[in-house]
C-alpha cells in the first residue's frame, strides 16, 4: 500500500523536531547573549541541567508507560532531608537552622539507604496503581504531599548546612574540571538509552503504554512492569535529590518544588507523548538541555524574574499543543475505512451472507 | 402519502478517496420518497463511507448531492439534519436515566408560569406525539427500562419530531429477537406510509427480502446496482455482493488422529456448563454461538484472561489451567482476539515489534539484550510468509490496512508455535483478498498439525473451512455438525444457533 510523502515528512519531523529547534537555541542565543558559549556558561547550564535531567529520565519512562509520577519532586525533597538528618550532628533548632539526629552516619551507609528509600516509595506507588487499580494521578499526587510533609516535619522547616565533603561529590565534585555531576548525567543517559531501545524491558513499557490490554494478551504483565517502572522513577528521583543536595550542601525545605511540571515539559518538548507508548531518551536528553539553555539565557538577559515563570509555561503550553496536534494528525492517517462502521458488530446474530 | 415513487434523495457521482484507497468510486444513489432502500455489502464495501457523506460527516472528494431536487451546496452534519436527514445507530444514544417524556422534549421542555417544568404538560404532550406516530410506550418509563426494540422506535419517533424525511436505520436489528424484530418492522411501515423513506443498512438478507422495497449492493467501493427486491433472490443478492471471481473457499482436511486438546466438563456459573470436546492435531473446528451464548467468555478463559471454573482441560496429555495470556502460550494455546484494535496490537508501535511481543523470551541474551538478528529474522520471514502488505517491518501498524493488521497478529501468535490456536472472528472488518490469505494462513497452520478453534458467526465461511462445527446456546454446546456426515448445511446450523434444534431434540 502506498503511503503519502506528507506522511512520512511529518513523521520524520515530529521525531527529529527538538534537534532542530535545539541547533536553532544555540544559535540565537550565542549570537544575541554575550558570553552565552563561553566554558564557565556552558558548565553551568550542563550543571542545572543534571539535576533535572536525572529527574527527566524516571518521568519519561512513567510517561512511555502512559503514566506519570507526580511524587518525584518530593522523594527529591525526603531523601535530601532524610540524609542530612542521618549525617549531620546534633544541634538545637533555632530560627534558621536545625541540626541532624545526632547518629552521624556514614555517607557511604546513607547513600545506598536514600536510594533504597525511593525506589521502595516508587514501589508502593506502582503496587497501588497497578495491583489496588488506583488512579496514578491522584496517588503520586496524595504521594508528593505525603513526602513533603515528612521532609518538613523531619527538618522542622529548617535549613541543615554542611553535608560531609564524601557525600557532595556527586553534586559538587569534578573530575579532570568536568563536574562530576555532569558525568552520571550522562552516563545514565546512555545506560537508559540502551535499556529502552535494546532491552525486553523497554520494549515492554512501550507496549504497556501504547495499550495494555494488548500488552498483557502477548503474553506480558502489565503489573510486573509498570512496578518496575515507578521503582526506576523512585531511584532517579532519590539520585537526583543526592545529586541536589551535595551541590548545596545543605539540604533546604521545599527543596524541588515545583520542578515536576519542568521535568515533565522537557519530557514532552523531547518527543515523549503524555498519550504514551512512545519517545526516546535520547530525545528527552535533548529537551532537558533546551529548558536548561532556555532558564539559563532568560537568567542571563536578566528578565525581570516576575515574568520567567510565564515564559517558562509558554514554553510548556506550546510543546503540549505539538504534542497534541502529533497524535491528533496520527488518529487521521489510520487505515482507509472511518470508524463509523456500518459493518459487522462484535457478535450480531450469524448471517448467511 | 400522495407523492410516492419522486426521488427523495439523489447522490450521484459520489468519489472519496483514503490514502491509498479508494473508498468510493462515481458511487450514483438515490432513494424514493415513501420506501425502504436496503443497501447491502461486505464489510468495506463503501457502506459507511457513502452514509457518511449522506450525513456530511465526510466530505466528498467529487459528486453532486439533491434533496427534492434541489442541490446542497455544501455538506455538514447540520446542513443534512435540516434537510431532513437523521441516522439512527445500532448502539442507541439516548439519555438512558432520563424518561421517555424527557428524551423526546429534551431541550425544550414546557416550563409553568414560575418558570419551572411543567411536568404534566411534558408527559402530556410527548404522549401525544407518540400516540400521532402509533406509538404505545409509558412516557414516565426511563429509557433504560426500554427493550432494544423499543428504544429504536423512540429514536425513530425522535427524529421524525425533528421532520426527518429520511432516516438511516444501521444494522437495528442485531440485537433483536424476532418477535421484537416483528413489532420494528411494523413501525417502519407504518411511518412508510406516511411518506417517511428509510436505508436500511442490514447484513441479514432475509430481513433485506422482508421489509425493503428496494436494494442497492455495494463492493469495493462501487455500487453494483440498484434492484426492485420483487425482481432479484437471495443466490442473485449473494451473487452481487460476492462478484462473479471469487469462489466459496472449500479446504481439504488435514485432521490427524492424535488428540492434542481435551476440555471435560469445564464449568462457570453464569457463563458456560459442562463442555465437553476434543482437538486433533491439525484438525479446524468450527464454534458458533449468540452473544451470551458462553463463546466468548469459554475462549477468554481458554487463554488465561478469565476463569476457568470447574473441570479439566488437557493439551498434550498435561493439565492446562492459565492465569494469564503468557500461561497459556507457555502451554501451547495461542487466542486470536476479536477486538484486534484493543488486544491484538499496539498501534503506535511499528510491525517488527508487534510480531516478536510474544517471543521476547527467546530473543534476548541471558543479560536481558535483545538480538536483532533472529528478531529481524523472525518477522521478514513471517512478513514474507503470510504476505503482509507494508513498507517495511519498521511500518507503525496503525497505518496497515484491516487486512494486514490481523495478519501481523497471526503471525505474533504462530512466532509462539503453539499446540492449539484459537481465533476469534478472523476475518471481521477485512476485505476479500485477505479473507483468502487468512483462510490460507488457517490451512497452512492445520497442515502444520496445529489444532484450530474457529469462532465465528460467518456460518458459510465455517463450512468451508471447519472439519466440524459445534453450536453452543445458554451455556451448553448443543449440536454437532461434521464434514463426514455431511451434514454441514447453512440453514441447519443456524436454527441451531439460534436455539431451534436444541428445543427440537429436548
Amino acid at each position: 500500500m502506498q503511503r503519502l510523502d506528507r506522511h512520512h515528512l511529518l513523521e520524520f519531523l515530529s521525531r527529529h523536531f527538538i534537534w532542530v529547534v535545539l541547533i536553532a537555541t544555540v544559535l540565537v542565543f550565542g549570537l544575541t547573549i554575550d558570553g552565552y558559549l563561553r566554558i564557565s556558561n556552558i558548565t553551568n547550564i550542563l550543571i542545572t541541567g543534571s539535576v533535572l535531567g536525572v529527574m527527566v529520565i524516571g518521568q519519561a519512562l512513567c510517561l512511555m508507560a502512559r503514566k506519570l509520577d507526580l511524587s518525584a519532586e518530593g522523594t527529591v525533597s525526603l531523601v535530601a532531608v532524610t540524609a542530612a538528618w542521618l549525617m549531620l550532628p546534633y544541634r538545637e533548632t533555632d530560627l534558621a537552622q536545625a541540626g541532624g539526629l545526632g547518629i552521624e552516619l556514614d555517607p557511604l551507609i546513607v547513600i545506598p539507604l536514600i536510594l533504597l528509600l525511593g525506589t521502595v516509595i516508587g514501589f508502593v506507588n506502582g503496587f497501588m496503581i497497578m495491583k489496588l487499580n488506583m488512579n496514578f494521578f491522584i496517588v503520586t499526587l496524595a504521594m508528593q504531599l505525603v513526602l513533603r510533609g515528612l521532609a518538613l516535619a523531619i527538618s522542622s522547616g529548617a535549613i541543615m548546612p554542611g553535608t560531609p565533603a564524601a557525600f557532595n561529590w556527586l553534586g559538587g565534585g569534578r573530575v579532570a574540571g568536568i563536574p562530576v555531576s555532569v558525568i552520571a548525567t550522562i552516563g545514565l543517559y546512555a545506560v537508559f538509552g540502551f535499556v529502552m531501545s535494546r532491552m525486553q524491558f523497554g520494549r515492554k513499557v512501550y507496549a504497556v503504554g501504547g495499550n495494555e490490554d494488548a500488552a498483557r494478551a502477548s503474553g506480558f504483565s502489565p503489573a510486573r512492569t509498570v512496578i518496575l517502572v515507578y521503582m526506576v522513577s523512585g531511584f532517579l528521583a532519590a539520585l537526583a535529590g543526592w545529586m541536589l543536595l551535595g551541590r548545596l550542601e545543605a539540604s533546604v525545605p521545599n527543596l524541588g518544588v515545583g520542578i515536576t511540571l519542568n521535568v515533565v515539559a522537557a519530557a514532552v518538548i523531547g518527543g515523549v507523548s503524555l498519550k504514551g507508548g512512545e519517545g526516546s531518551i535520547i530525545g528527552a536528553f535533548a529537551g532537558v538541555l533546551f529548558l536548561a539553555m532556555v532558564n539559563n539565557a532568560l537568567n542571563l538577559m536578566n528578565v525581570d524574574p516576575l515574568w520567567v515563570n510565564a515564559v517558562r509555561g509558554l514554553i510548556i503550553l506550546v510543546a503540549l499543543v505539538i504534542d497534541a496536534q502529533k497524535s491528533r494528525y496520527r488518529g487521521r492517517a489510520g487505515p482507509a475505512e472511518p470508524k463509523v462502521t456500518t459493518g459487522a458488530e462484535p457478535n450480531q446474530k450469524p448471517a448467511l451472507s | 402519502m400522495g407523492r410516492k415513487d419522486e426521488i427523495l434523495l439523489d447522490m450521484r457521482g459520489i468519489s472519496k478517496s483514503y490514502p491509498g484507497v479508494q473508498a468510493l468510486a462515481e458511487a450514483d444513489f438515490s432513494v424514493r420518497r415513501g420506501e425502504i432502500h436496503g443497501v447491502v455489502g461486505k464489510n468495506g464495501a463503501g457502506k459507511s463511507t457513502l452514509m457518511g457523506v449522506l450525513m456530511g460527516i465526510r466530505q466528498a472528494d467529487s459528486g453532486s448531492i439533491a434533496i427534492d431536487g434541489s442541490a446542497l451546496r455544501h455538506a455538514s452534519p447540520q446542513t443534512m439534519l435540516d434537510a431532513g436527514i437523521s441516522y439512527v445507530p445500532q448502539h442507541i444514544n439516548l439519555l438512558n436515566t432520563l424518561t421517555v417524556a424527557e428524551n423526546i422534549l429534551v431541550g425544550n421542555l414546557p416550563k409553568n408560569r414560575f418558570g419551572l417544568v411543567d411536568w404534566k404538560a411534558v408527559n402530556d404532550d410527548s404522549a401525544a406525539r407518540l400516540k400521532r406516530l402509533g406509538l404505545k410506550l409509558d412516557v414516565r418509563q426511563p429509557v433504560e427500562g426500554l427493550s432494544v426494540a423499543e428504544r429504536t422506535m423512540l429514536a425513530i419517533a425522535k427524529a421524525l419530531f425533528n421532520k426527518a424525511r429520511l432516516i438511516i436505520l444501521d444494522e437495528p436489528t442485531a440485537a433483536l429477537s424476532r418477535v421484537d424484530i416483528d413489532l420494528l418492522f411494523s413501525f417502519v411501515r407504518a411511518q412508510r406510509e406516511q411518506g417517511v423513506a428509510f436505508i436500511y443498512i442490514s447484513h441479514h438478507l432475509e430481513e433485506v427480502f422482508e421489509i425493503c422495497d428496494r436494494v442497492t449492493v455495494m463492493r469495493d467501493g462501487r455500487i453494483v446496482g440498484t434492484r426492485e427486491i420483487s425482481e432479484i433472490d437471495v443466490p442473485d443478492l449473494i451473487h452481487m455482493m460476492v462478484g462473479g471471481g471469487v469462489q466459496e473457499y472449500q479446504r481439504e482436511t488435514t485432521a490427524g488422529t492424535e488428540t492434542v486438546f481435551e476440555a471435560k466438563s469445564l464449568s462457570r456459573r453464569g457463563a458456560y456448563e459442562q463442555i465437553n470436546f476434543a482437538l486433533r492435531r491439525g484438525e479446524v473446528v468450527g464454534l458458533s454461538g449468540l452473544q451470551g451464548s458462553g463463546v466468548d467468555e469459554l475462549a477468554q478463559a481458554l487463554f488465561g484472561l478469565e476463569r476457568l471454573g470447574v473441570g479439566e482441560v488437557l493439551v498434550d496429555g498435561g493439565v492446562f489451567d492459565p492465569d494469564s495470556p503468557r500461561d497459556a502460550f507457555d502451554g501451547g494455546v495461542a487466542y486470536l482476539p476479536q477486538d484486534r484494535h484493543r488486544f491484538g496490537l499496539i498501534q503506535l508501535r511499528p510491525v517488527r515489534e508487534n510480531v516478536t511481543y510474544s517471543v521476547l523470551d527467546r530473543l534476548v541474551s541471558r543479560l536481558g539484550v535483545l538480538m536483532r538478528k533472529p528478531e529481524q529474522q523472525i518477522t521478514e520471514t513471517y512478513i514474507d510468509k503470510l504476505g503482509i502488505v507494508t513498507p517495511g517491518a519498521e511500518q507503525r501498524t496503525m497505518l496497515l490496512s484491516g487486512g494486514n493488521q490481523q495478519k501481523v497478529v497471526f503471525a505474533k501468535l504462530a512466532a509462539t508455535q503453539p499446540k492449539v490456536l484459537i481465533l476469534h472472528e478472523p476475518t471481521q472488518g477485512v476485505d476479500v483478498q485477505a479473507k483468502v490469505d487468512i483462510f490460507n494462513i488457517i490451512n497452512d497452520l492445520a497442515s502444520q498439525g496445529v489444532a484450530l478453534l474457529v469462532i465465528s458467526s460467518e456460518v458459510r465461511e465455517l463450512i468451508g473451512l471447519c472439519d466440524r462445527i459445534l453450536v453452543m446456546y445458554q451455556g451448553r454446546v448443543t449440536d454437532e455438525f461434521t464434514r463426514a456426515a455431511d451434514n454441514m448445511k447453512p440453514e441447519d446450523i443456524l436454527l441451531a444457533i439460534e436455539g431451534g434444534s436444541g428445543y427440537a431434540k429436548a
